[in-house]
């Protein structure tokens, strides 16, 4: 917020519009920040803040947006006042960036070396071969094998990690003055993530350059940089040294989104930060927080506050940062937890739901047609679950894992090909087609994206509504005062019943979601990453609700997720699948305390979150399929033992503490391997 | 690569065989009998019966399928009822002043309807685009016989400048007199270029949007190698496609274009075999016109693969 001295990029009460007339979205306003040379500084946001729209401001590319006011330097140079000469020889070469998704970023036709090459022809003058050659130096310093090699392939043949490492090469290829991360590890697994960081935190060592960061994630960022800004609908609401802010947060924002974050590391209620973001066509005159925060007074809406300096470099605009420790810690309360079933309900003893040797197998043929040699992938393989009434399973994994196909089969939407399904004393079809129609009542699914999930022509009445007259729940006359008491259900008020899918947000659109499968007054749940998609603090708000609701009437649930922190806030026994096999799965909190199983340590280890050190990450290669035979984790896991991890597949098999585990080494072997290497810390 | 190759070539066969034997079949749905309708009512009982002896239409269909499908790969095209000339010989002929026709219109229509879909992406919604947008729409909705007798009207009746038919008279090539190439030409590329014009327009406006042209950009290359290098590359996946079908089309389906300049085509000679209800000529025709569909088909497939690295592995 104010200029530090030797300061390498230098933001000034950056100001940014988009459309014209009344209609204008103010998207950022009156930002101002610096970094030094060799700084790394760290863009907190949730969508809607205008994160993204700085990051390609500072490149000059404002993709229909208008500067209302302000100026940017890089190394010196008013990058707004550039013509356009000029800032194509800025672009790429002074300052360059990485994206969110890599695979879109780099353009599928071209071998990944040229797309590198070109710029150092472009930029530093290089002719063919000498470009090729630091092109292909480039892709070794990002860490990837054989760059030689690699440089001739094309994206679409690389993984997620290495096209991100690809692109990371080609925005150090020009040694830029100002590297901008926008989200470089979102979308990417977590153990994937862990990689790419530790190579950002080792290029940090090396490249000279003012780094901006910008996540939403407070934990990776927390772990990358020295410095974090946090911005809220446009405005910079609190900047200072990382540690500081995200153990004694200056704004209530802050404080909010820190409690709206669910933890791996320990069970904590999440709090979410009630509201949603103000309307930027028309930014109110006060705080631009004052409609969410709970420290707020009359004084915050009458005019802007100015920035607090709360302690050496920790600034915050807020009125009453003193206000801020006072709040309450992330305890929504504890839940009730469901009551148990009636003792002498004699179907009560039955799981709600039973996954019986369920397998999975994909079938694609490569070549000739009829005679072409099929490719089998096994999604699932042999995966036996129970999920008690009343209670949350959670099933963590990778992508690859099965965990979506384990869902969809569920539902009906897959069928198994082994194995079965029994819903409490029924056996469940494996097609949705074969199954009676209440039993497709009883069982419903919550998708991963909202978006796709809700017709767009429809309204939010005939949405909620339609359940309750596929499924007979409602006479036709009140069907209104049903969705409205759906609606109320999911702290939607009964206005939202007249709106279109797109007039929602995110989360309004997801509690919809969930206010049209309980419209069908189901019995078992499956929520498919319900919130990976909405922002953490709305994350929050969703999580807590699907928790009352278990306990207000006794749901199951079937809750398939890749985030281990969300697992460890919902879910009462957990699964954790590897390759289409479970690998380890107990009650959550036993599988949490440890020793994990090394998949579950891998993936535990590889967790940025906030005030907890992550380990270094393994880069090992995922091998998916792998021969069939032995563990198909042995080939990645740090206590394989050699001559029987790869030849026996280790059964499923009880821990002696409430678990089952898939694994060779004995618990106490696991337990040692894993104190020995946290005593050994980050090194 | 090979194998893609091999696999589509595998699928042509299938449905060439398939377009071969409905066309065979036609024989059989005509209603009535074959002999008598194509000879027409006021032929004589030996007329009919010879007739049907040398259609051999008393033996079963399968059998008589299978000799003209075998007859048909070993280059035999059986025999014209019109004119009692081998089929085969004229078919190619006519084959091959309408590669003249399709060829020479694609070498036309081709680098202008490009440069005019790149041009009009560029400038999106600029008064150019919007100029040529709209010309082109108007082009592309006009069916080919108006466009025909616009040019001829113009270019032949008013101005007098080119010849209005392209009639070959027997024993002369169609290089005898190349003006009369220059209208139908001018027909056919109008046509293909109003179509290629849109197609590559809609398909460079989406890669103009991509994130790898915005990384390209963000990388400071200069605005043609964006242009040509990232975004035409991919543009063109889907604009090669349209020019391999629109290569099919040009040799069977430019009927009208040559019958308004009695051009001597494969579109004209499958009009004469019906007028003159030459059956076995008609078959023949159709196999071409359907084996020429698939071959530019697959020329288009080839080009995406050599162009869309993601189909190769």
């Amino acid at each position: 917020m104010t200029g530090a001295p030797g300061h390498n990029l230098r933001v000034e009460g950056l100001s940014i519009a988009y459309g014209s007339g009344p209609r204008t979205l103010h998207a950022v306003r009156d930002v101002s920040f610096t970094i030094a040379r060799g700084e790394a500084y760290g863009l907190i946001g949730e969508s809607g803040s205008g994160k993204t729209t700085v990051a390609f401001a500072l490149l000059n590319y404002l993709r229909g947006g208008v500067i209302r006011g302000g100026t940017i330097e890089v190394a010196g140079e008013d990058v707004l006042a550039m013509a356009p000469a000029a800032l194509r020889d800025f672009r790429g070469n002074r300052a360059a960036m990485v994206y969110q998704d890599p695979m879109s970023s780099l353009n599928p036709a071209i071998i990944v070396g040229e797309q590198i090459a070109e710029a150092l022809r472009r930029h530093r003058g290089l002719d063919r071969r000498a470009a090729w050659e630091r092109a292909v130096d480039l892709l070794a310093l990002v860490d990837l094998p054989g760059p030689a090699a690699l440089a001739r392939r094309h994206p679409h043949q690389l993984s997620g990690g290495q096209q991100q490492r690809v692109v990371i090469a080609l925005a150090l290829s020009c040694e830029p003055d100002l590297l901008i991360l926008d989200e470089p590890t979102t979308g990417l697994d977590t153990t994937t993530q862990a990689v790419v960081l530790d190579l950002i935190g080792e290029l940090r060592q090396r490249v000279r350059a003012s780094i901006l960061f910008i996540s939403h994630n407070l934990g990776v960022v927390a772990e990358t940089c020295e410095r974090i800004g946090v911005l809220y609908a446009g405005e910079l609401v609190e900047e200072g040294p990382c540690a500081t802010v995200v153990s004694r947060p200056g704004h209530p924002y802050t404080a909010g989104l820190l409690r709206s974050m669910p933890r791996a590391d320990r069970a904590a209620a999440l709090r979410p930060i009630p509201g949603s973001l103000p309307d930027l066509t028309r930014p109110p005159a006060g705080c631009i927080f004052a409609d969410r925060c709970e420290v707020a007074s009359a004084a915050c809406r009458e005019g802007r506050p100015g920035v607090r300096r709360l302690a050496g470099d920790h600034l915050a605009r807020c009125l009453f940062p003193e206000r801020v420790a006072d709040l309450p810690a992330g305890d929504a309360g504890p839940l009730a937890r469901a009551q148990g079933p009636a003792p002498d309900d004699a179907a009560a003893s039955l799981p709600k739901l039973a996954i019986e040797g369920l397998g999975v197998t994909f079938r694609q043929r490569r070549g000739l047609p009829l005679i072409g040699r099929l490719e089998e992938t096994r999604a699932l393989d042999g995966v036996s679950l129970a999920v008690p009434r009343g209670q949350t399973l959670a099933v963590v994994g990778e992508s690859g894992s099965g965990k979506s196909t384990l869902a969809r089969s569920v539902v009906g939407l897959i069928a198994a090909e082994r194995g079965g399904l029994r819903f409490e004393d029924k056996a469940l079809a494996p097609r949705a087609a074969g199954r009676e129609p209440d039993l497709l009542r009883r069982i419903q699914i919550i998708f991963q994206n909202p978006d796709g999930a809700l017709n767009p022509q429809r309204r939010v009445l005939d949405i909620v509504g339609r359940p309750l007259r596929l499924y007979g729940r409602a006479p036709a006359a009140a069907i209104p005062a049903r969705v409205e008491e759906l609606l109320a259900l999911v702290r939607l008020g009964a206005r939202f019943a007249a709106r279109f899918p797109h007039e929602l947000s995110g989360g309004e659109k997801q509690r919809v979601n969930i206010a049209r499968v309980l419209a069908a007054d189901p019995e078992l749940i499956v929520c498919d990453e319900p919130t990976s998609a909405l922002d953490i603090s709305v994350q929050a708000g969703v999580l807590n609700q699907l928790r009352e609701l278990q306990a207000e009437s006794g749901l199951t649930y079937l809750f398939i997720s890749h985030d281990l922190a969300v697992v460890r806030t919902i879910s009462d026994t957990v699964a954790v699948l590897y390759l289409g096999r479970v690998v380890e799965t107990g009650p959550t909190a036993t599988v949490f305390a440890g020793p994990h199983h090394p998949y579950t340590d891998s993936l535990l280890a590889a967790l940025p979150e906030v005030g907890r050190p992550r380990r270094p990450a393994v880069a090992v290669p995922p091998l998916p399929g792998g021969t069939g035979r032995g563990c198909l984790f042995a080939p990645r896991c740090p206590q394989r033992i050699p001559g029987t991890c790869d030849r026996l597949v280790p059964p499923l098999a009880a821990t002696g503490d409430g678990r089952l585990m898939a694994c060779h080494v004995p618990l106490a072997g696991l337990a040692e391997a894993q104190r020995a290497r946290d005593a050994g810390g980050r090194d | 690569m090979v194998n893609f190759v091999v696999r589509r070539l595998a699928f042509m066969v299938v449905i060439l065989v398939g377009v071969s034997f409905l066309t065979f079949l036609i024989v059989n749905v005509l209603p009535g009998d074959v002999a008598t309708t194509i000879l027409g009512d006021f032929a004589s009982p030996e007329q009919v019966e010879a007739l049907r002896e040398r259609l051999d239409l008393d033996r079963p269909v399968l059998q008589r399928y299978a000799e003209w499908a075998a007859g048909m790969v070993g280059g035999d095209f059986g025999v014209s009822l019109k004119s009692n000339q081998p089929i085969g010989p004229i078919l190619w002929n006519r084959l091959a002043n309408s590669l003249v026709l399709a060829a020479m219109g694609m070498a036309v229509a081709i680098p202008i309807g490009i440069a005019l879909g790149v041009v009009t992406a560029v400038h999106r919604d600029s008064l150019l685009d919007r100029a040529i947008t709209a010309t082109v729409v108007v082009i592309f909705a006009l069916p080919e016989y108006v466009t025909g007798l616009a040019l001829i009207i113009v270019f032949s009746l008013e101005w007098n400048l080119l010849p209005a038919s392209s009639l070959v008279l027997p024993g002369q090539s169609l290089w005898a007199n190349p003006m009369t190439l220059i209208l139908p030409v001018a027909v056919v590329a109008l046509g293909m270029l109003a179509y290629l014009c849109q197609v590559t327009r809609a398909s460079m406006i989406a890669a103009l949007n991509s994130g790898y042209v915005r990384t390209a950009v963000l990388k400071g290359l200069t605005r043609r190698r964006i242009v040509v290098t990232h975004a035409l590359r991919n543009a063109m996946i889907p604009t090669l496609a349209e020019i391999g079908l629109g290569f099919g089309y040009s040799l069977g389906g430019l009927v009208v274009i040559e019958t308004v300049f009695s051009y001597p085509g494969i579109g004209q000679f499958l009009v004469q075999s019906i007028q003159n209800r030459d059956i076995p000529g008609l078959q023949a025709g159709v196999l071409v016109v359907a084996a020429a569909y698939g071959i530019g088909n697959l020329v288009a497939d080839v080009g995406s693969l050599a162009l869309n690295p993601r189909l190769r592995s």
